[in-house]
């Protein structure tokens, strides 16, 4: 199950699609919209997706995922549209015959999504909005797609449901200045 | 040639969903962007990734007739 959807994320959705006889492990993370970012308080979250291009990425990430570690199944789902604070807009469930390869699975997969999958979100404030992530310095090379490193890059693999926290925070600094 | 440009997030909210445009060939993602730039000089600032097609693309990738260009801002997560 890999999906762009403008429905609520079903999380138990993602678990029956990853599900696996031969697996003795299945890992969920979701993302969940968070109420305060950056000292404002955030009323509504809108993620906006090249959806045809978003799926291609997510599917080629699933792929890398399976070809780098031993996993059974991968589903990931993302949404778009308006997202009510406190919702889950992204969900990546993975199984796998031992957790270790599926924590660390998914961890990479939620990293590697952050960076490539052409999804952007905006963030509505009382009194203004603002989009999330870098928006000056021109023209910039193609996102490293390599696949980086050992498969220990993917550390503190414990985020099983979490939230998007501290990248979420960093991003949100880095993206002030240019305003 | 003729190539159909698409824009997302703020892009799509300065410059619209598209536009098709005729380009000369051989032109690359980077100077069809740095065309459009030319007109509206605010877009020079701004920080752009290029998909051909729906594959990511470095700015030097030449484009061919009947080509999507998608310019768009880095992934919001486009963290290191």
């Amino acid at each position: 199950m890999i999906a762009v959807v403008r429905e609520p994320i079903d999380p138990g959705g993602l678990l029956d699609a990853v599900g696996d006889p031969r697996a003795g492990a299945a890992v969920l993370f979701l993302g969940t919209t968070r109420s305060r970012n950056a000292g404002r308080t955030v009323e509504r979250l809108e993620y906006e997706a090249f959806e045809t291009m978003a799926v291609k990425e997510m599917r080629r990430l699933a792929a890398q995922a399976r070809r780098r570690w031993p996993v059974s199944r991968v589903a990931m789902v993302h949404r778009a549209g308006v997202v009510p604070v406190g919702e889950a807009s992204v969900a990546i469930a993975v199984s796998a015959g031992h957790r270790a390869e599926a924590f660390e699975a998914a961890r990479w997969l939620i990293d590697r999504l952050k960076e490539i999958v052409p999804i952007w979100k905006k963030e509505h404030y009382r009194g203004g909005a603002v989009w999330i992530g870098p928006q000056q310095g021109g023209p910039v090379a193609l996102p490293g797609r390599a696949l980086a490193g050992a498969a220990g890059e993917a550390r503190g693999a414990g985020a099983a449901v979490g939230n998007e926290g501290v990248a979420g925070r960093r991003r949100t600094a880095r993206a002030r200045p240019g305003r | 040639m003729q190539v159909r440009l698409r824009f997302f997030a703020s892009l799509r909210e300065r410059l619209g969903t598209g536009m098709v445009r005729s380009l000369r060939q051989g032109t690359t993602a980077g100077e069809a962007w740095e065309a459009l730039a030319r007109e509206t000089p605010a877009l020079r600032a701004m920080r752009v990734r290029f998909a051909v097609n729906e594959h990511y693309v470095d700015p030097g990738h030449r484009l061919a007739d009947g080509d999507e260009l998608a310019v768009f801002p880095p992934v919001s997560g486009g963290s290191p």
